[in-house]
């Protein structure tokens, strides 16, 4: 095998991550988004989403990987004996509760007034949260939206261990076909770069254009 | 609007709304002042539901609004409230933060609500600005905005807390003519204001607030000339000094 069709191989993977990356972004934008709110304005349900936190936050993905692929796999071969639909769903919960950390922090930054003002005009907590805190948070928290997707890139390359056809899984092959340890892991490397430096940037350099615009 | 045996309490024994009762007819225009921190714009809020009171009623043309099982939202959607900090919506521009509410609490149509935004921002005079940000606006012209946002919706009264203070001196005279022009118009507004000739000129009512209750109320000539209250003839004396100063 030559150079150039491992480099090809490897590049084959990048789809995959790229999907894993993605689809656990919006899997954890759908759980942290809310979360953040009912941590915020719910009183009685905001040590669930502590809990939820402490829990997601404080496990190495690694071993959230492993534990639904083997572990509850064996009970619950369907969804779990799925290594993509796993490694979305490990990643989509763990970045659930970064991402509702970082929505809080957005929140608290935006203020209450916001909120108060939307109120005075009749408009619901919920109708207010869409139309008046939600694009705000947005704006808010592309930063830290950035870098949870250069993480969630970072992390996709754990799904190499229960075989996930990535850039990671695709690298080790063609390392166990060339016996070379330097260029696969090297080219994988420049990957992942690609992949998670032009993106997280754009995303903040975009951000505080925005902000700097609207005064935020 | 009336309100009756209001009370609201902040912990530790805060009392911002002491008891206060209170009315104000159609087409009328009142003045509330005093000092800071005697609890005016807590009483404000609590008038406008948006400070829950502890005791006492709220009624808006007859209805009280204070009972258990009213709409909150719906009450809110009547009365229109114009913030000494403004808030406007940063992420809209000036006819998005007015279209708002007609879009989502009258459900308006888009052309409609446009159309009616438009007309709340001319009557402001600030129609010339409806695609700029917040953050690309004055204070002044904010301030415009948002009361535009406010009467958009033809609120049955208009609640103005300090709309002025938080102004540099020289912008505070375009809010104020705004106010002389809806005042014109006959719009039912009760005003938290130090600005005196202004009040001398279009209150129908000044009111002195202290210490969480009304102190003592009367027609502005009544404060200007001769104010019946000890407390009321200080603050004045202070205020008057003041505004000649400046």
């Amino acid at each position: 095998m030559d150079l150039i069709q491992g480099l090809l191989q490897i590049a084959g993977g990048i789809a995959t991550t790229l999907a894993i990356s993605i689809f656990s972004l919006i899997l954890g934008l759908a759980i942290g988004l809310p979360l953040s709110f009912v941590r915020t304005y719910g009183k009685s349900l905001r040590f669930l989403v502590d809990g939820f936190e402490k829990i997601f936050r404080g496990i190495p993905e690694l071993v959230l990987m492993l534990l639904f692929y083997f572990g509850i796999g064996a009970s619950f071969p369907f969804p779990f004996k799925n290594a993509f639909f796993t490694a979305v769903f490990v990643l989509g919960l763990r970045s659930g509760a970064n991402q509702s950390q970082i929505f809080r922090g957005a929140i608290r930054g935006i203020g209450e007034e916001q909120m108060v003002a939307s109120r005075s005009l009749g408009l619901s907590r919920l109708r207010s949260i869409a139309y008046v805190m939600i694009p705000q948070v947005f704006i808010f928290s592309t930063p830290g939206l950035g870098s949870e997707y250069a993480l969630l890139v970072k992390d996709s390359a754990y799904a190499f261990i229960i075989g996930v056809p990535e850039i990671m899984k695709k690298a080790d092959l063609v390392r166990a076909q060339t016996y070379s340890y330097l260029v696969p892991y090297f080219a994988a490397a420049v990957f992942y770069i690609l992949l998670t430096f032009p993106i997280a940037t754009w995303l903040d350099v975009w951000g505080s254009r925005r902000k700097k615009k609207l005064g935020l | 609007m009336e309100c009756k045996d209001l009370w609201k309490t902040y912990k530790p024994n805060l009392v911002a709304v002491k008891d206060v009762s209170f009315k104000i007819d159609e087409g009328e225009i009142k003045l509330i002042f005093g000092p800071s921190g005697s609890g005016k714009s807590t009483f404000l809020r609590c008038l406008a539901m948006l400070t829950l009171p502890d005791k006492g009623d709220v009624f808006l043309k007859g209805e009280c609004l204070t009972k258990t099982g009213v709409n909150l939202n719906k009450a809110r959607a009547r009365i229109g409230f114009v913030f000494q900090h403004i808030y406007l919506f940063r992420h809209l521009n000036a006819i998005g933060n007015v279209e708002l509410a007609l879009r989502q609490v009258l459900k308006m149509s888009k052309g409609d609500a446009r159309q009616r935004a438009l007309e709340a921002l001319t009557e402001v005079r600030m129609e010339q600005c409806a695609n700029q940000y917040p953050a690309q606006l004055s204070g002044g012209q904010q301030q415009r905005v948002g009361i535009a946002r406010a009467i958009a919706r033809n609120p049955d009264i208009l609640l103005l807390d300090e709309p002025t203070s938080a102004l540099d001196p020289e912008l505070t005279g375009e809010v104020i003519d705004t106010l002389r022009d809806l005042a014109a118009m006959g719009t039912t507004m009760l005003i938290v204001s130090h600005e005196m000739p202004f009040a001398r000129e279009v209150a129908h009512e000044m009111i002195f607030y202290d210490e969480g209750t009304i102190v003592e109320t009367g027609p502005p000539q009544q404060f200007f000339t001769n104010p019946q209250s000890d407390r009321a003839k200080k603050f004045m004396t202070r205020l008057i000094m003041k505004t000649k100063r400046e």
